[in-house]
């Protein structure tokens, strides 16, 4: 199944992140709990760990790009 | 709290030092006080080429490094102190619980430091320390400047006035702001190494809570300095996409160069000059690696002598 991963909300005040890293590759395989990527908001790096197990199938967002929280950044194909 | 004591003042190690400190201690919150020789540290998501003239920077002898926490590109030298604060992170990221410790400590060593803005410390209107953070693995690694004898000329000429108009790129950007020294605006007069040892002292009170690595601790932290912290993939691979384009003069006639870099890796690379030969400089920049001794070696193959002037013109 295919499950849309969203740009977390970090503080009240938070408007934006940045997608500073991916930390799988489209194809590989995320355990729950294990880093996917980091986004960066106010001079904060933050690690963001998968929630479920499953295979990267696409990043939708690059290294560098902006998005509001809640918009798309990963497509998680899940069994 | 507890520390442990790093009196290298080699950048690469050092953020090395910090890094592993702050994976491998999971317990216990840790300060750290330490110094850089003279380099550039840019935040995680930056792209260098934008913030800083990597050819200038080359010149001077100053290396360009990347750290894991968010913000903007520093200048440090020995007249700056580094502090990291790393501790459990709880709840979500707070710049006031990890500054208020700081603001208090230089506060009591006779600093007259306040916060301003979400993690920038002034003293009156000018800034002297600007911090960024990093969130993984439920610890917060809080670090930040402390201005305390810098040469505030170098500063401003590489940070400041240092920006590279010619990259159109995504990523942070650095915000620029008026700086001053710590010394100055001491009551009472001071050493660095006074205000090191009393900054610490505020913070890690105990004699037994200075540690120090043991030998294999050091073995781990070389063996990041010299895989992450020493390698291309870490602080030039990592760049934002961008785009290159720029006019002017070389050798006393009109230059045009253009090109494109992702993932650090130049495509669409062209240079138009009456003096340099177009097709081979399309194929010497095309795939090569975005790398200021790359570029100084392409310089060098398509202008002799004149290699330093082109560089300066390139990146």
């Amino acid at each position: 199944m295919e499950k849309q991963i969203a740009m977390p909300k970090l503080r009240e005040e938070m408007t934006k992140g940045v997608l500073c890293a991916w930390l799988k590759e489209e194809g590989e395989t995320v355990e729950a709990g294990e880093p996917l990527y980091e986004i960066e908001t106010d001079k904060v790096v933050n690690q963001i760990e998968a929630t479920e197990r499953g295979v990267l199938k696409r990043q939708l967002l690059e290294e560098g790009d902006e998005a509001a929280p809640g918009a798309p950044v990963a497509i998680l194909e899940t069994e | 709290m507890i520390t442990f004591i790093n009196q290298s003042a080699d950048p690469y190690y050092n953020l090395a030092f910090e890094e592993y400190i702050f994976r491998t201690v999971r317990e216990e919150d840790v300060f750290l006080v330490w110094q850089n020789s003279p380099c550039v540290v840019a935040g995680s998501g930056q792209n260098l080429c934008r913030e800083v003239r990597p050819a200038l920077l080359r010149r001077l002898g100053i290396p360009m490094l990347r750290r894991v926490s968010g913000g903007g590109t520093v200048y440090h030298d020995l007249g700056n102190v580094n502090y990291s604060l790393i501790t459990a992170q709880e709840g979500p990221t707070d710049y006031e619980k990890s500054l208020a410790p700081i603001v208090a400590a230089l506060n009591r060593t006779g600093v007259p430091a306040s916060r301003r803005g979400v993690c920038d410390l002034a003293v009156g209107e000018k800034k002297i320390s600007g911090s960024a953070q990093r969130s993984a693995d439920g610890r917060l690694l809080h670090h930040g400047t402390l201005l305390f004898e810098t040469d505030l000329d170098m500063l401003e000429r590489i940070t400041s006035r240092g920006k590279n108009a010619f990259v159109r790129s995504k990523g942070t950007p650095s915000a620029v702001s008026a700086v001053t020294n710590i010394q100055p605006h001491l009551a009472r007069d001071m050493t660095l190494e006074d205000f090191k040892t009393r900054l610490l002292a505020e913070l890690v009170p105990a004699e037994k809570d200075r540690l120090t690595l043991t030998e294999a601790q050091e073995a781990e932290v070389r063996r990041l300095r010299d895989e992450k912290y020493h390698s291309w993939e870490w602080t030039w691979g990592k760049t934002p996409g961008f785009t290159f384009d720029r006019e002017g003069v070389f050798a006393g006639e009109h230059f045009r160069a253009r090109y494109q870099a992702r993932r650090g890796v130049l495509s669409d690379g062209e240079i138009v000059s009456p003096v340099i030969d177009g097709e081979q400089a399309a194929a010497l920049l095309g795939g090569a690696r975005l790398d200021p001794e790359v570029f100084a070696e392409i310089c060098r193959t398509l202008a002799g002598d004149r290699a330093e002037e082109l560089l300066e013109l390139l990146l």
